[in-house]
C-alpha cells in the first residue's frame, strides 16, 4: 500500500462529494444549500489540485486539467454568492448560477475520479 | 517532457501550498463559525466572504484593522492565535521560493533550458567545439567573422563565464557538461541536420578518441575533426570514422622538410594558411651541419621522420631515458638535460648548424635556447612555443624561427571549417613537387602580387545566378577564361588566378582558360578583394554576364523571355 496514494485518493474523492453535497437541493433555493460545504469543497479541491501538481505523466496532466477546472468553477460560484449577498442582492438568477456553477464543478470531478480509478485499475496490484 | 525546470518548481512548491491553504482555511473557517457583535450590540456571525478578507489582509502582514465591526474577546483570540499561524505560513511560503529562485539546480535547469531553445532555434549550419580553450577561442573568433555560428561544450562553468564576457558577433551557445555522459551531446544538437562538424583538440589524445567516437555513433554524417599527437590513436580514430585527424607535429615536421627540400611549396603552404607569399629569413634553415634536437617525445619522433627524409645529420637529447629507450636502433639519442652545459657540449654544439628545442616545456626550450646560443652564438635556432600567452618571451629572446604548435592547430581547422577547397588544394600540392610549386608562385607574383588572398565559391543558383541561368538557358560552353575578364573591359584581364576547381570526384588544380563552367563545379581562386568583387558580378548580374560575354549591352536569350513572355 502507497501512502501518497491513499491520502490523494482521498482528497480527490472527498473533493466529488463535498462537491456533490454541496450541488444536492432545489437550484433555486439557496437555504437547500449549505455555505459551510461550499467552503469545504473549496479548500478540499485545491488540496486536491496541489497533490496533482508536478505529475509529469500524461494522465497526471489530465488530471491537474480537471482539477483546475474544478477549482475554477467552485471559485465561480463563491464569488457570485459574495457579489449577489453584498453588491447586486440574491435574486433567483443568481442562485441557479451559484448551484449551476457547482454543477459544472461536478462534472469536472467526477471525470476526476473515474480518470484515478482506471489508472488504480490499470495497474493490476 | 523537457522541461524539467518547471515541475521542478512546482514539486518544491507543494508543501509551502499545503501549509498555505491549511493554515488560511482553519483562519476563515473559526472567523465565521465565532460569533461577534455588531456596532448596536446585536451578535452576528461574519460571512465567509469577510473572514476571507480579513485573513487575507492579515496573512500577509498588511493588517487593515479589524472589519466590518471591532471584534469581541473570543474572536480576538481566534485572531491572536491566527496570526502566528498564517503569518508564519505566509513568511515560510515566501522563503521557499526566494530559496528556490536562488537554487543551484534551478538555476542550471534554467541555463539548460535556454541552451536548448536556442539549439533548436537554430537554423543555420552550425559547428560542435568540445573544451573551451585559447584555440578553440581562437577559432571561434575566425568563424563568427565569417559568419558561422560555433555552440561550445565545456566540463568548467567558469571557463563558460569567460565566453560570456567575450563580445562575439553571433551569439555562441554554450553548456555545462562532461562529454562523457552521451546525453550533453544530444543537447548541443549533434543530431541535428545543420550541424556540420564536432571539433575536439584536447591534448589528451584518449579524451579526442572519446569525443570522436560518441560523435560518429550519434550521427554519423556529422564531420569530426580531432586533434591526434600519436600513432595508435591516429590509427584508432581513422578506423572509427573520424574524417579529419590532425597532428600538429606532423604539419611541423613537414614544414621542417619543405623549408629544407622545397622551398616554393613551403612558400605555397604558409601562404594558405595566412603569410605572405615570400620566404623570410626564418624560413631559411641551414642546409647543411648537424641538427640537435631537444626532446624525443612527440614531435621528436614527427622530426625525425622529416630531417631523415631531408637527408640531415641530427642528433637527440632527451631527458627521460623511457623515452630514449623508445628510439629504434641506430638513432643517436643522448639521455640528460637539454639545457645542461655539459651534455650540450656532448652533442656538438660548437660545431651544430642548427637547434631545435622542442620539449612540452615553454621555459626549458627558452633556456635550452640561451645555453646553446651562449657557446655557439652563430647556431640557427628554432623553438616550440606551447602556449600562446608565451609569445612576449619568446618574441623577447631573438630566436629564429618560434613554432606555435596552437596557432597551427588554429589555423588549420579554421581552413578545414571554413575554407574546405584549400585544405584540399593544400594536399593536392604536395603530390606535384617543388617545379609545380616554383610555376604557380611565379605566376601568382606575377599575376598578382606578394599578397594574394584566397576566394572559394560555388558555380549555383545562389551564388552565381546569371551564370547558371545562361547556361541553362542557351547551352553553350563558357569557359573559365570569362572570369578573368574585367568589367570595366572585357578585353582586358583581372589580376585573377583560379588555382583548383572540383566537379564532384574530378579535381582540376590550374584549369586552362579554355576549360568550360559547369553547373556545380567548387572553384579556388587567388587574387584581391576587388577582383573578387568583379567575379561575383559577372556570375551573379545578368548585365554584367553579357557585356562580358560578348562586349556589348545585350540581352541574353533568357533576359528577353523573363522580360516578353515567352522568348520572342
Amino acid at each position: 500500500m502507497n501512502l501518497e496514494k491513499v491520502i490523494s485518493g482521498f482528497f480527490i474523492i472527498l473533493a466529488l462529494t463535498l462537491n456533490f453535497g454541496f450541488f444536492y437541493g432545489d437550484p433555486t433555493v439557496l437555504e437547500q444549500h449549505n455555505r459551510y460545504e461550499l467552503f469545504a469543497a473549496i479548500v478540499v479541491n485545491l488540496i486536491a489540485t496541489i497533490y496533482k501538481l508536478g505529475d509529469k505523466t500524461h494522465l497526471g496532466a489530465v488530471l491537474l486539467a480537471t482539477s483546475l477546472v474544478a477549482d475554477i468553477q467552485l471559485i465561480a460560484a463563491a464569488s457570485v454568492w459574495a457579489l449577489g449577498e453584498y453588491v447586486t442582492g440574491l435574486s433567483t438568477e443568481m442562485v441557479t448560477a451559484i448551484i449551476s456553477l457547482s454543477g459544472g464543478a461536478l462534472l469536472a470531478n467526477i471525470v476526476s475520479v473515474v480518470l484515478f480509478t482506471g489508472d488504480v485499475l490499470k495497474s493490476k496490484r | 517532457m523537457r522541461n524539467n525546470s518547471l515541475y521542478l518548481i512546482i514539486k518544491r512548491m507543494r508543501t509551502p501550498m499545503y501549509v498555505l491553504i491549511a493554515t488560511f482555511s482553519i483562519s476563515i473557517l473559526g472567523m465565521v463559525l465565532i460569533p461577534g457583535m455588531d456596532d448596536k450590540g446585536n451578535p452576528y456571525h461574519l460571512s465567509f466572504f469577510d473572514a476571507f478578507y480579513f485573513v487575507s489582509y492579515m496573512a500577509t502582514t498588511i493588517g487593515f484593522g479589524e472589519s466590518p465591526y471591532d471584534f469581541t474577546y473570543p474572536q480576538k483570540l481566534w485572531v491572536g492565535f491566527c496570526i502566528y499561524l498564517t503569518v508564519i505560513g505566509w513568511l515560510y511560503a515566501i522563503g521557499s521560493i526566494i530559496t528556490l529562485v536562488q537554487d543551484k539546480v534551478l538555476a542550471a535547469q534554467i541555463a539548460l533550458a535556454q541552451f536548448q531553445r536556442k539549439i533548436k532555434k537554430m537554423d543555420e549550419p552550425f559547428i560542435i567545439f568540445v573544451g573551451y580553450n585559447s584555440m578553440t577561442k581562437a577559432i571561434i573568433d575566425r568563424l563568427t567573422n565569417e559568419g558561422i555560428h560555433s555552440v561550445v561544450i565545456e566540463k568548467e562553468e567558469e571557463k563558460i563565464k569567460m565566453l560570456a564576457l567575450e563580445n562575439y558577433t553571433i551569439e555562441v551557445p554554450a553548456l555545462v557538461g562532461d562529454i562523457r555522459d552521451p546525453n550533453v551531446f544530444r543537447t548541443a544538437g549533434i543530431h541535428k541536420h545543420n550541424c556540420r562538424a564536432v571539433v575536439s583538440l584536447f591534448n589528451d589524445d584518449v579524451m579526442n578518441l572519446h569525443v570522436a567516437l560518441s560523435a560518429k555513433l550519434m550521427n554519423k554524417h556529422v564531420t569530426v575533426i580531432v586533434e591526434a599527437t600519436e600513432d595508435e590513436y591516429a590509427q584508432n580514430l581513422k578506423t572509427i570514422g573520424a574524417d579529419i585527424v590532425e597532428n600538429p607535429f606532423k604539419i611541423v615536421a613537414k614544414r621542417i622538410y619543405l623549408s629544407l627540400k622545397s622551398p616554393s611549396l613551403l612558400m605555397l603552404e604558409q601562404w594558405i594558411y595566412g603569410d605572405p607569399l615570400v620566404l623570410r629569413k626564418k624560413d631559411k634553415l641551414p642546409k647543411e651541419g648537424k641538427y640537435i634536437v631537444c626532446g624525443y617525445g612527440r614531435m621528436g619522433t614527427a622530426l625525425e621522420v622529416g630531417l631523415k627524409r631531408a637527408g640531415i645529420d641530427y642528433i637527440f637529447i632527451e631527458a627521460s631515458p623511457k623515452k630514449a629507450a623508445k628510439a629504434k636502433r641506430g638513432e643517436k639519442v643522448i639521455v640528460g638535460d637539454a639545457d645542461d652545459k655539459k651534455i650540450l657540449l656532448k652533442a656538438d654544439v660548437q660545431e651544430a648548424s642548427c637547434i631545435i628545442a622542442a620539449t612540452k616545456d615553454d621555459l626549458l626550450n627558452l633556456s635550452i635556447i640561451m645555453a646553446a646560443k651562449r657557446i655557439n652564438p652563430d647556431i640557427y635556432t628554432v623553438a616550440r612555443e606551447n602556449r600562446i600567452n608565451d609569445a612576449i618571451v619568446f618574441k623577447a629572446a631573438r630566436i629564429d624561427r618560434v613554432i606555435t604548435i596552437e596557432t597551427l592547430m588554429v589555423k588549420k581547422t579554421y581552413n578545414i571549417i571554413a575554407r574546405p577547397l584549400v585544405d584540399r588544394f593544400i594536399r593536392l600540392m604536395m603530390y606535384r613537387g617543388e617545379e609545380w610549386a616554383k610555376k604557380v608562385v611565379s605566376m601568382l607574383k606575377e599575376c598578382i602580387g606578394n599578397n594574394p588572398e584566397t576566394f572559394e565559391t560555388l558555380i549555383d543558383e545562389d551564388h552565381a545566378f546569371a551564370l547558371v541561368n545562361h547556361l541553362r538557358e542557351s547551352g553553350e560552353e563558357i569557359p573559365y577564361e570569362t572570369l578573368y575578364r574585367r568589367r570595366d573591359d572585357y578585353k582586358k584581364r583581372n589580376r585573377l588566378l583560379i588555382l583548383y576547381v572540383r566537379r564532384g570526384e574530378e579535381e582540376i588544380l590550374l584549369p586552362d582558360d579554355s576549360f568550360p563552367i559547369k553547373i556545380g563545379d567548387e572553384v579556388l581562386m587567388a587574387g584581391s578583394k576587388e577582383v573578387f568583387e568583379d567575379v561575383e558580378y559577372i556570375m551573379e548580374n545578368i548585365n554584367e554576364l553579357c557585356y562580358v560575354l560578348s562586349g556589348k549591352e545585350c540581352q541574353l536569350s533568357f533576359v528577353g523571355k523573363y522580360m516578353f513572355g515567352d522568348g520572342r
